[in-house]
């Protein structure tokens, strides 16, 4: 019965997603016969493609085929081709797709490179190769870091400035070096030891650095030349909101996971879980009126207080989590010995927490980062905008001539959040996914 | 020293906890006024004189009530809860049953500002005729705003007669111009009945979408995830490392970035998107100009956007399921796809369930995607200007409450937004009843 009704609804579904692509995006109106001008058509170009794959796919099975012929002579053995084959074509698969989704990434970082700005010119490239011709694959006919250049032209660094990004720079390096010796040799606890500590360093550093800087050391001209001030400003803003969520978070936390003799623990929790699922930015005129009577807008500090109504429910939550996973007979032990909770959770607990208050750092860093509604709202002028704000200036502005600035602001923007994702995957990954993996 | 049991204990110790901290407000507010009168302090020495109440109350507290110091563990997250949420929330509520918009916000309207040429206590002498300088007719009972360097006060006009004004108390300091206050006013249900009446034009065609976005975007992603996941959750396959790590690069670029850079790559003319397709042999398509096409390249853009975390997300159930079901299937001598069909997907289902549904919780309000890449947009006939083909509930919310097109009309935004908490709140009601997260805690 479950399986009819499960026919039926994907039946129609389908047919539902045939008739709008018939009737909605493949009719006249929608969908014109027409080639945009200046760009290349290749009628059939699709079988050309697919033909392409097809072939691919031949060679490997060719290739699967007489790889497993001559083994099997060889060693006198009697083995399928097929998984051979199908390991083959998984991977073509997966390259198709890698192509796909690197597509866009290709594009624009070729785009931050290309000092003419081409996004929008009919003119195209002669070269004789199609793809080149179309532009699919870029052409690059002088790359240049000019697009860079506009974006830091008319920064004045102080020396004391330049010595902290070196510093930063070398504690990052130190990190990547002890992730490569842990590679390679055996794993010592000293790894753990030092990599922490250059961690902290660098992110010290970059904290001091974004603290010292001011935004009379951006004498550029144009709003681009500003873009480092706004990368500082996102640092800022998203670093104080991150420690203000863990602040915040860690003792309700232990309080929610530990103390279940209070009674009414259970409808407190409902509160703080439920209160926050109201759109947060919609309460934007309220935001902003409280933050007027406080004398707060267009400060960091108020554009931190106004984030950290958003923060605190989903910490909390996952920072309760994490000690109920933790044994509590070390406390209960403590607490036997004459410790105060407070000193049970001063001198047990935080120190064990601390990957949690990483992860929930570098959420909050991460979600803070891409924020610009209510950034747009209490930071008002060029100088106090951050990376968000900045990027939708150039969009909705003369987008036109700024393409190629725009691109090399994505990609300069985008390098932080990546090197921090890829950097603390593990902590990413099963952090999101933590409901999946809960026995 | 034990705590008072039960629903009494819990409400004394909330009781308390309020108590102290709205005394505590109430001490930073009226030292606020106090020292306004005297000098401009800057409106954050309320919070500075609250905490400094605070703290040393929240000690005697705990001497006279030694089973309180538990609660004060909840007192930091709680105390930005209240002042930084609940405030806000609750104030967003009440302008849901007023008439609060960009011309009625309550602020002072400058254009009204007129000069104050002579003062004697409560009567106010203007420079210009009461009723054409504050443009207000009759002028009784309207609130205005008296200021000068460094002080305000607000007021209701008692009388007005010529240049002459009476107001019902007497400013504390030398008056230097008047300005009348926008007020607004309380109208009850009539914003959701505006909503119901406008149905047909808006909630009911944006309602419609939202879901069917929200939807489509959980299954489209879902699939795509649940396929990779199962091709590298394949212990022999080479390079799966490297894979899940190339894939999962749309995840770990900023949203805010991408998804603007996406707007450039669907141009019609000139996007990227589109010449790849011309050299596919197919003719270009108006991603962002077609109101049908956009809601598909909405579709694409938060697929790319989604799938590493759905991919990951099925890797980590995958993950949960032992091998030795696998070997005994093929003991049993069952097929790989009946090993899939017969094990696989249906040990998924539990894991899965509760990811789906919060990222369909995720994706019902996603208003980034929408308002970045299509901004609503393109316009439709027929439908409210802040109603176009694609926005979502929350983008509507947005463009009416703080666009041009909705006339800033807040009001109608907080009803629009109350209905989405609404929604958001059912729909999380379903996946803790689905998770059970919440009867552990139980």
């Amino acid at each position: 019965m479950r399986r009819l009704w499960a026919f039926l609804l994907t039946g129609l579904a389908l047919y539902g997603v045939y008739w709008f692509a018939a009737n909605r995006l493949f009719d006249e109106g929608s969908y014109r016969k027409q080639v945009a001008f200046g760009s290349v058509f290749v009628p059939y170009g699709w079988v050309y493609a697919l033909g392409g794959v097809l072939l691919l796919a031949l060679l490997l099975l060719l290739y699967s085929l007489a790889y497993v012929a001559l083994t099997n002579r060889l060693q006198g053995k009697r083995r399928s081709p097929w998984p051979l084959f199908l390991q083959g074509v998984t991977h073509l698969f997966l390259w198709v797709l890698i192509l796909l989704v690197y597509y866009p990434v290709v594009q624009v970082v070729a785009a931050s490179f290309d000092p003419t700005n081409n996004l929008f010119s009919f003119k195209r490239p002669e070269t004789g190769f199609l793809l080149l011709d179309a532009k699919v694959v870029p052409y690059l006919p002088a790359p240049s870091l000019e697009n860079y250049a506009k974006l830091v032209e008319g920064v004045v660094l102080y020396p004391y400035q330049v010595g902290l990004a070196l510093l930063a720079g070398l504690a990052l390096l130190g990190v990547a070096g002890i992730g490569l010796l842990r590679r390679l040799l055996p794993q010592e606890a000293w790894m753990d030891l030092w990599q922490g500590r250059l961690l902290l360093l660098m992110a010290l550093a970059v904290f001091v650095l974004a603290l010292l800087l001011s935004p009379r050391q951006f004498t550029g001209q144009g709003t681009e030349a500003k873009f480092l001030l706004w990368v500082r400003n996102t640092f800022l803003v998203s670093g104080l909101t991150g420690l203000l969520a863990v602040l915040l978070t860690a003792t309700a936390g232990y309080a929610f996971a530990r103390f279940r003799h209070l009674p009414g623990r259970y409808p407190l929790l409902l509160f703080f879980i439920f209160v926050q699922m109201f759109p947060g930015f919609l309460a934007l005129v309220a935001i902003y009126y409280l933050l007027s009577r406080l004398d707060l807008l267009n400060t960091f500090t108020g554009l931190v207080l106004a984030y950290s109504g958003g923060i605190i429910s989903f910490g909390t939550w996952v920072y309760k989590g994490y000690l109920e996973s933790i044994s509590p007979s070390l406390e209960e032990a403590a607490m036997v010995d004459g410790a105060t909770k407070w000193q049970v959770f001063t001198r047990i607990l935080l120190p064990l927490s601390a990957p949690m208050f990483v992860f929930i750092f570098l959420l909050q860093f991460v979600g803070t980062y891409s924020e610009f509604v209510l950034a747009n709202l209490v930071l008002t002028g060029v100088e106090s905008w951050n990376v968000g704000v900045g990027l939708r200036s150039f969009t909705t502005g003369q987008f036109q001539t700024k393409w190629g600035v725009f691109a090399a602001a994505s990609v300069l923007g985008s390098l932080p959040i990546l090197f921090l994702f890829y950097g603390f995957q593990q902590y990413f990954v099963s952090g999101y996914t933590a409901g999946a993996v809960k026995e | 020293m034990r705590h008072p049991p039960g629903l009494k204990g819990f409400l004394l110790a909330l009781g308390l906890l309020l108590g102290l901290l709205l005394l505590s407000t109430g001490a930073g507010l009226l030292a606020y006024f106090l020292l306004e009168v005297y000098l401009a302090p800057p409106g954050w020495t309320i919070l500075g004189v609250a905490l400094l109440v605070l703290l040393p109350g929240a000690v005697a507290l705990g001497r006279r009530f030694p089973w309180l110091t538990d609660w004060y563990y909840f007192l930091p997250a709680l105390s930005f809860l209240l002042v930084f949420t609940l405030y806000p929330v609750g104030l967003t509520l009440y302008l849901a049953f007023t008439d609060y918009s960009g011309k009625r916000n309550g602020f002072p309207d400058r254009s009204t500002e007129t000069r104050v040429v002579g003062q004697e206590g409560p009567r106010l002498l203007l420079e210009a005729p009461v009723r054409e300088a504050l443009r207000c007719d009759p002028c009784q009972g309207e609130t205005v705003e008296v200021y000068a360097e460094g002080h305000r006060l607000r007021a209701r006009i008692a009388q007005a007669e010529g240049a002459a004004l009476l107001l019902d108390r007497v400013p504390p300091f030398r008056a230097g111009y008047v300005a009348k206050v926008n007020a607004f006013r309380f109208v009850g249900l009539r914003n959701f009945a505006f909503i119901l009446s406008q149905a047909s034009q808006a909630l009911l065609p944006v309602f419609l979408w939202n879901v069917l976005f929200a939807a489509s975007t959980v299954l489209l992603n879902a699939l795509l995830g649940l396929v990779l996941g199962l091709i590298l959750n394949n212990k022999g396959l080479k390079l799966r490392n490297f894979y899940r790590t190339v894939l999962i690069v749309s995840w770990a670029l900023p949203g805010v970035i991408t998804v603007q850079v996406w707007v450039a790559l669907l141009n019609y003319n000139f996007g990227a998107i589109n010449r790849l397709l011309g050299v596919l042999g197919v003719y270009p398509i108006p991603w962002l100009n077609d109101p049908d096409w956009a809601k598909v390249a909405i579709l694409l853009v938060n697929l790319w956007l989604g799938f590493p975390y759905m991919m990951t997300a099925t890797l980590g159930a995958l993950s949960t399921i032992p091998d030795e079901l696998y070997e005994a299937a093929k003991v049993d001598g069952a097929t790989p796809w009946q090993a899939l069909f017969g094990i696989t997907l249906p040990l998924l289902e539990k894991p899965m369930a509760p990811i789906l549904l919060s990222s369909f919780a995720y994706n019902f309000n996603n208003f980034y995607i929408i308002y970045l890449l299509t901004g609503g947009g393109p316009a439709q006939e027929g439908r409210l200007a802040t109603a176009q083909s694609t926005d979502i509930l929350i983008s509507w919310a947005y463009k009416t409450a703080f666009s041009a097109e909705g006339q800033s009309a807040y009001g109608l935004g907080a009803a629009i937004s109350l209905l989405i908490f609404a929604i958001t709140v059912a729909i999380s009601l379903v996946n803790f009843r689905v998770t059970g997260a919440l009867r552990e805690v139980r």
